[in-house]
């Protein structure tokens, strides 16, 4: 049974819609990231998979079941860390004994719990006495994640775990959280920047923008100002004056999304179809990537100042004989443009 | 002003030589404190919490009021509490004017905004985190209300030294309530003020200085409760 079925949600925070989605399921044992620019309402998601708030429209099934924020099952095994985790005023022991405490859990509660710290990197000898106060920014992280580690969740719900921690921490949580899946078979949903790390980790990848999901992947983002330009169409002019041309938007959408599957990748001068229909940009190669299935890679490609992501089969960029640095041609279709 | 001098000597001399007269001011005054604090903040720390943790249609004015009432003058709550406890007062068959349970009624309305509306405060700028941190971590809202509390728990013992410190000095209910007599009702504050109108400023002085030493021992039980905490 599916962990989580979303039907038809629409969330507000006021008059403003903050989260629409009309379906979606998350299978057990999955790694569903999200990513998305801030605001675009990866972390009210989350809350809303964690029963925190209540979509004001449609539902959320937990295995088939709806549920409220306090149902036994809800806090048993759905855990959220939450940007800014907030440490107890407490020791680290207490910080991570307190979830299983509340739940009248405390056998063999002080090697749990020193089992959870090594799980993240801490020692325990050194760490299980400090206060919330002696440890550092991605000490604290750390403990707020094996806080909830502990518990051994069914569901973890991490909201930008790595967004403000060194490398060093960033990978030990990064570790942590696959082994919750690989020990006890979690579903660990993450919402993040670190496209790199979605994209290497998770089985599905949800790009949210004004939180709806994007179908295409992760697309590059575009806001205007726009002017009329020919046929039609309309124009914005990048910062070092190459045009980049779109449809006119529907009522409402005020955002470009560039769908990384329907853009093209060639080496400039030889697009041997360059149809009348066709625009084209110029930029060079900044990352390349390969993704989990290891035949697909995404390239992350600078025009101006944008950053545009497009995913090609691994044969073009041998072909190619792309790299980072390299000087390339993104082709486009105006029509196939969309708005946000 | 050698009175201050005067004063030191004999605020020593009072403690040292345990003079009844003090020692009965300090117990009169200690109990009555005590009494007033224990009753403020056992109705102010759970009504300060749900005023700062809940969002309602009347908390705005509430809050208004509540703050209102911190500047509620001494004398003013002697006179209510007065008129409420005197022989033909509604409440004058209870027996309670001029006794320490009538002053510590006083001192309560005196201390119960205060620990109200710090307790508030404290919990309305806790982390906003917290709460979705107590809820992801599995408690149930007992267990929210109490970890919150816990959290906060800083602010209320600031609130509590406060209203301590205002209880411990106020003068206006002592003495129109509890009437001043000797071994009876009468407090350090209250005897001070019988003192400076009878010119003996430096047994005033003595007085007033064995009231901070009591301070000074509170907080530095207080301190000791923080530094556990």
């Amino acid at each position: 049974m599916d962990i989580y079925q979303i039907q038809d949600i629409d969330h507000f925070y006021g008059d403003k819609q903050v989260v629409s989605i009309e379906d979606l399921v998350v299978a057990p044992a999955s790694i569903v990231g999200l990513i998305g620019p801030n605001g675009s309402g990866k972390s009210t998601l989350l809350k809303l998979l964690c029963f925190l708030e209540v979509p004001t429209y449609g539902t959320i099934l937990f295995k088939g079941q709806k549920k409220s924020s306090f149902s036994g099952e809800v806090r048993s095994k759905i855990t959220l860390m939450p940007q800014d985790p907030y440490l107890l005023r407490r020791s680290v022991f207490d910080n991570v004994a307190y979830g299983l405490k509340i739940r009248g859990d405390t056998r063999d509660i002080r090697n749990r719990v020193a089992e959870a710290l090594g799980l993240v990197g801490l020692e325990p000898e050194n760490f299980i006495r400090r206060k919330w106060y002696q440890l550092s920014g991605g000490e604290a992280q750390r403990v707020a994640l094996a806080a909830r580690l502990v518990l051994k969740p069914e569901v973890l719900l991490l909201d930008e775990p790595t967004a403000s921690v060194d490398a060093e921490s960033a990978r030990l949580i990064k570790n942590a959280s696959l082994q919750a899946r690989e020990e006890w078979g979690a579903t660990l949903v993450v919402a993040t920047h670190d496209w790199q790390w979605l994209y290497e980790t998770c089985d599905s990848v949800l790009h949210l923008l004004h939180g709806r999901i994007f179908k295409g992947g992760m697309g590059c983002t575009v806001y205007g100002p726009w002017r009329m330009g020919q046929k039609d169409l309309l124009q914005k002019e990048l910062e070092d004056g190459q045009i980049l041309v779109a449809p006119k938007p529907e009522e409402g959408k005020h955002m470009v999304v560039l769908d990384p599957s329907r853009l093209k990748i060639t080496l400039p001068g030889k697009y041997p179809l360059l149809e009348w229909n066709v625009d084209k940009l110029n930029g060079f190669i900044t990352r390349l990537f390969l993704e989990r299935n290891g035949d697909t890679v995404q390239a992350a490609i600078k025009v101006a100042e944008l950053v545009i992501t497009i995913r090609m089969k691994r044969d073009r960029v041998e072909k190619l004989r792309l790299y980072p640095g390299k000087e390339v041609t993104i082709a486009y279709d105006p029509r196939d443009i969309e708005w946000f | 002003m050698d009175f201050f001098q005067e004063g030191f000597s004999q605020a020593v001399t009072l403690l040292v030589n345990r003079d009844p007269a003090t020692y009965s001011a300090i117990s009169a005054t200690v109990r009555a404190s005590s009494l007033a604090m224990a009753v403020s903040l056992l109705l102010g720390i759970p009504f300060g919490y749900f005023l700062g943790y809940f969002d309602f249609r009347l908390k705005k004015y509430i809050r208004i009021v509540v703050n209102t009432l911190l500047s509620l003058p001494t004398v003013f709550i002697g006179l209510l509490i007065y008129a409420l406890l005197t022989r033909n007062g509604p409440l004058g068959e209870a027996g309670l004017l001029f006794t320490i349970t009538g002053i510590a009624i006083g001192q309560t309305i005196l201390s119960l905004p205060i620990v109200i509306a710090l307790t508030a405060t404290a919990v309305e700028a806790s982390d906003r985190n917290l709460r979705i941190t107590l809820m992801s971590l599995g408690a149930s809202r007992f267990q929210i209300a109490k970890s919150t509390l816990w959290e906060v728990r800083l602010g209320i013992m600031a609130a509590a030294v406060t209203a301590t410190g205002r209880v411990l000095t106020e003068v206006g209910i002592s003495l129109m309530v509890g009437g001043n007599i000797k071994w009876h009702t009468r407090t350090i504050t209250t005897a001070i003020a019988l003192e400076t109108n009878k010119g003996e400023f430096g047994m005033g002085v003595a007085l007033g200085l064995v009231l901070l030493l009591i301070a000074f021992t509170v907080n530095i039980f207080l301190a000791g409760l923080r530094r556990r905490a």
